[in-house]
């Protein structure tokens, strides 16, 4: 290879690295939010033994300790939430109630404590599973989240967060390593809505207190 | 052999015997190879179950936090998971879980019986069937499907649902979650230990790594929380420790107090320092001789057998004494008194086999050690101990109240003898009154303090008791799971009766093929075309996949093989429950709070089950060794008067001789008779014992080979005070054998001392 041609090559690696880098960067920056947040949510789930996508809607609110709360009002109510170290799933129209150590529940509860990072903007714990790759076109700006080989779990997802101008709404794919999806649209709550729901209230709906 | 040279080759040969009982000696301190380990079939169920029962290894931990901490600290149930991921790195702990979760691996190993749920969805598939295929319920199933899916447990469905639809394996798997404790008490753990739950040395090794974890997390949050423990192994580790106080204590004041009997007889340190070796070298063979027949020495045995000191050194006191007195060799007294030291440790070993045959294992120990270390001490007493005191002057210190006695006994024999026999038969009308103990819980050691801790700590955990279960027996696996089944059927009645309020079967974890086949059977009957329709229709309802959810196939035929399933990790869940080491099959299930004689009538008629307390076994256990006990106590006289007779060949000297032991034991159980003590067969063992002493000074008393009364008796008394120092000793123990033992033996051989002259006329020159 000839002098010239390998430092041009050098170079455009070097520029292309911390390109990426800057976007990378960039998008996480997006993604940093610290305090109480409360985010309206819709979800489109296909599952591999359901016939038809389900689609639910609801709230979701954090706060700075690392709570997460996701209250699904539609179609029925069912409060799903991680504090803690703890799981706590409250399913009121089957009278279905569990709390478990978050270490002691399956993969599918392992979502959301993804959701969590994603939505508190935990990068650092993102950064520990998988290999992120940023791209900003424009307005619009997308991670992909691929599972790290050997350090996530077998059936870890593969995750693609994706955003535009409005910093107020994501979109959130989550592909399992089976098949299925699960797909929120989120945005910033209104106040008013915001003003309904308090994560200690719902903590202890959960908790059947 | 010259006399220097007997002494040279014992000095040789004595640290030799030392360096390789040393090397071989294993001192076992587990108490189940001690006080259960028999021949019994419900015995060895229970050693079994001691040794190694999954129940048994448990250790139950509480973690709570104290109110003085209870802001600034961090929550419970954070801190217990904490210290669950710290235990969990120990090596001898198999498993550690919150008390109100099954361990993961046992909720998992529920989805290996989703292919044959057409088999095991119920223990009463016909009862059961009205409401399972009610095809009215089937929408209402269909949306709990999709709920369960949607839940964080969706994953752990979806697997069984593809070869489940109907979630039918999961039905009987409900009655799990009772098991354990609602959600609530997060300081409550389980942890189930590796090694057995009395191997004491291991456990007193895991729990001081129990605490140094928690100490660990404690300090860094604060102080704020308390652990306590409680489980079998916590009290095999306290019994330990008591018994190893006792060992150390017995065996010190044993040994102190002999050689203080004797330098206050002798005032002869050189005596004494050659007394000491010849002992020593006795004991040793006893321990290695031990050691190499059970391959094991248990520390009990080393107690007891300390309190043989003072007996083994009756030999050498009687030459010392007839030395002392006579001014003669001991060599020449050796010869002279040879016949008798030799039918006085004769009887003495007849004394403790009769006592290793009573059935109680530790005591085939303690006989054996006894045996060899008694034949030691004879040997060298007749053959060594001349060529030791060759050069040494000895000098024996007249006791008081000796000749007096004597020569009292001499002067009012017919007024005492009278008195004596009115008491025997005042005695013999008093035995009727004799208790016996029934609890053999009364010959433990008292632990209150760690009962109540166990108390207090099982008030978090659901009421499964280690040592009360149903048993179910047959001659082969199938049989026994069918007898289970019925059990468990009886045992749903009992509970909904309130008799008892949880249990641990066997099913569905493990389902005989006649329950799988009757299952099978429901199960294809309910499977007709409008039941398949209707679950098709609630499935659309329901927006779930009707390719994948929608075929409801028949049984089959292949069914679900025990082998198999003890393939999963289920093995874990049922290892306390499959008995091993038996003829046939033997299963367990455990129960919860319950009353034991209702339910013990409530299983009545089913074939091969009854129930089991370990308690009841164990006093029933007490009950076969005081009988064999009272059996050796009568067999070990007529052994000890036909030798006597052998010897003697006179019916009237072997009376004689036997008299004064056998009024002494009688007196003895007609005061315990009157003060109502309640008696075990450790009370007559330790009788049989001081029979087995009191003979020798019989034997001594009526051969008087000396041909002087007062100096056998004097010598006899020397004796009776060793003994005394050395069985009374083991009064200072905490173990309630000890003392038993202690206080049958020192009445026993006090009164048989006293009675000698009197019972026995005079047959030397006084």
């Amino acid at each position: 290879m000839k002098p010239r041609l390998g430092a041009l090559l050098w170079l455009g690696m070097v520029t292309a690295v911390f390109a990426d880098d800057g976007k990378l960067s960039e998008v996480l920056a997006r993604l940093r939010q610290s305090g109480q947040a409360s985010f309206q949510y819709r979800e489109t789930r296909q599952l591999e033994l359901a016939s038809s996508p389900w689609q639910a809607q609801g709230v979701m609110l954090t706060d700075a300790a690392g709570t997460l709360v996701k209250l699904q009002l539609q179609p029925s109510r069912v409060i799903m939430a991680i504090s803690g170290d703890s799981l706590y799933y409250w399913d009121a129209a089957q009278n279905q109630r569990h709390s478990m150590p978050i270490s002691y529940a399956d993969d599918a509860a392992a979502q959301i404590l993804i959701f969590r990072s994603i939505l508190q903007g935990r990068t650092q714990e993102l950064q520990a599973g998988y290999d992120l790759a940023a791209d900003i076109q424009d307005r619009h700006w997308s991670l992909h989240m691929q599972p790290k080989s050997g350090q996530a779990g077998e059936n870890a997802p593969s995750i693609d967060i994706s955003g535009d101008a409005n910093p107020d709404k994501r979109q959130i794919l989550i592909r399992q390593a089976d098949g299925e999806t699960t797909e929120y649209r989120i945005e910033k709550a209104a106040e008013q809505q915001s003003a309904a729901y308090t994560i200690p209230q719902l903590l202890q709906e959960a908790g059947g207190e | 052999m010259s006399f220097v040279w007997r002494k040279r080759w014992f000095l040789l040969l004595l640290p030799l015997l030392l360096a390789v009982t040393l090397w071989q000696i294993r001192v076992e301190s587990d108490l189940n190879a001690f006080f259960t380990h028999t021949d019994d079939a419900d015995a060895k169920l229970l050693s079994g179950l001691l040794q190694s029962g999954e129940l048994s290894r448990r250790y139950l931990l509480v973690v709570e936090k104290s109110a003085a901490h209870a802001e600034d600290a961090p929550g419970l149930a954070a801190f217990s998971g904490k210290l669950i991921q710290q235990l969990a790195q120990l090596d001898q702990v198999e498993q550690v879980w919150p008390a109100h979760q099954p361990p993961r691996d046992w909720l998992n190993a529920s989805q290996f019986y989703a292919p044959y749920h057409a088999r095991i969805f119920s223990l009463n598939p016909e009862q059961d069937a009205a409401a399972l295929f009610d095809q009215e319920a089937l929408p209402r199933r269909a949306e709990g499907l999709k709920q369960a899916l949607l839940s964080p447990q969706g994953g752990f469905i979806k697997t069984i649902a593809k070869q489940d639809p109907l979630l039918l394996s999961l039905n009987g798997f409900k009655t799990l979650q009772a098991q354990f404790q609602q959600p609530g008490d997060a300081g409550a753990l389980i942890l189930q230990s590796r090694p057995p739950a009395l191997d004491s040395a291991a456990h007193e090794r895991l729990q001081a790594a129990i605490r140094a974890r928690f100490d660990d997390l404690n300090q860094a949050a604060g102080q704020a929380f308390s652990l306590s423990m409680a489980g079998v192994p916590v009290f095999s580790v306290a019994t330990r420790d008591e018994i190893s106080r006792d060992v150390a204590l017995v065996s010190t004041a044993s040994s102190l107090c002999v050689v203080l009997v004797f330098l206050l007889l002798f005032r002869s340190f050189a005596a004494l320092h050659w007394l000491l070796l010849l002992q020593g070298g006795a004991f040793v063979v006893g321990i290695l001789a031990t050691q190499l027949i059970f391959q094991q020495v248990h520390s009990l045995t080393l107690a007891l057998g300390a309190s043989l000191i003072g007996i083994c050194v009756d030999y050498p006191i009687h030459i010392m004494a007839h030395s002392a007195k006579h001014r003669t060799s001991p060599l020449a007294n050796a010869r002279l008194l040879w016949p008798s030291l030799l039918m006085g440790g004769l009887t003495t070993v007849i004394g403790y086999a009769a006592m290793g045959f009573s059935g109680f294992p530790g005591f085939e120990q303690i006989a054996v050690f006894a045996l060899f270390s008694i034949a030691a001490s004879l040997g060298l007493t007749r053959w060594l101990l001349p060529a030791l005191l060759d050069r040494t002057a000895l000098h024996i210190a007249d006791l008081p109240g000796i000749a007096g006695w004597v020569a009292f006994c001499g002067r009012r024999r017919t007024l005492l003898l009278s008195l004596i026999g009115f008491a025997a038969v005042l005695a013999v009308f008093s035995l009727p009154q004799l208790r016996w103990m029934d609890d053999m819980q009364k010959l433990t050691i008292n632990m209150d303090a760690i009962k109540q801790q166990d108390a207090t700590v099982r008030a978090h955990f659901s009421s499964i008791e280690p040592g009360r279960f149903v048993l179910i027996r047959a001659d082969d696996f199938e049989t026994a799971l069918q007898r289970a089944e019925a059990a468990e059927r009886r045992l749903q009645a009992l509970r909904r009766a309130g008799i008892v309020g949880s249990y641990h079967g066997l099913f569905p974890w493990l389902s005989s093929q006649a329950l799988q086949a009757e299952n099978a059977r429901v199960y294809d009957a309910a499977l007709t075309t409008q039941f398949q329709d209707a679950w098709l229709s609630a499935l659309n309802h329901a927006g779930l996949s009707t390719d994948k959810l929608g075929q409801l196939t028949p049984a089959g035929t292949a069914g679900l093989a025990p082998e198999a399933v003890l393939e999963t990790p289920v093995r874990h869940v049922l290892s306390g429950q499959l008995l091993a080491g038996q003829q046939g099959a033997a299963l367990a299930l455990w129960l919860g709070d319950h009353d034991p004689a209702k339910l013990a009538a409530g299983l009545q008629g089913l074939a091969g089950t009854r129930y089991f307390s370990q308690r009841d076994q164990l006093n029933k256990l007490a009950g076969q060794y005081r009988d064999r006990s009272l059996q050796m106590l009568a067999i070990g006289i007529a052994v000890m008067g036909f030798l006597i007779w052998l010897q003697t060949h006179s019916l009237k000297n072997t009376l004689l001789t036997l008299l004064p032991s056998l009024a002494a034991a009688l007196f003895i159980f007609a005061s315990w008779a009157l003060l109502g003590e309640e008696l075990s067969f450790v009370h007559v063992i330790g009788l049989l014992l001081s029979i087995s002493l009191c003979v020798d000074y019989g034997i001594f008393f009526i051969e008087n080979r000396g041909r002087d009364s007062n100096v056998t008796y004097h010598a006899i008394a020397a004796s009776t005070l060793t003994t005394l120092a050395s069985f009374g000793a083991l009064g200072l123990g905490k173990t309630p054998t000890l003392p038993i033992l202690a206080m049958s033996v020192s009445l026993g051989v006090t009164l048989g001392f006293l009675l000698c002259p009197l019972l026995i006329p005079k047959t030397g020159p006084a």
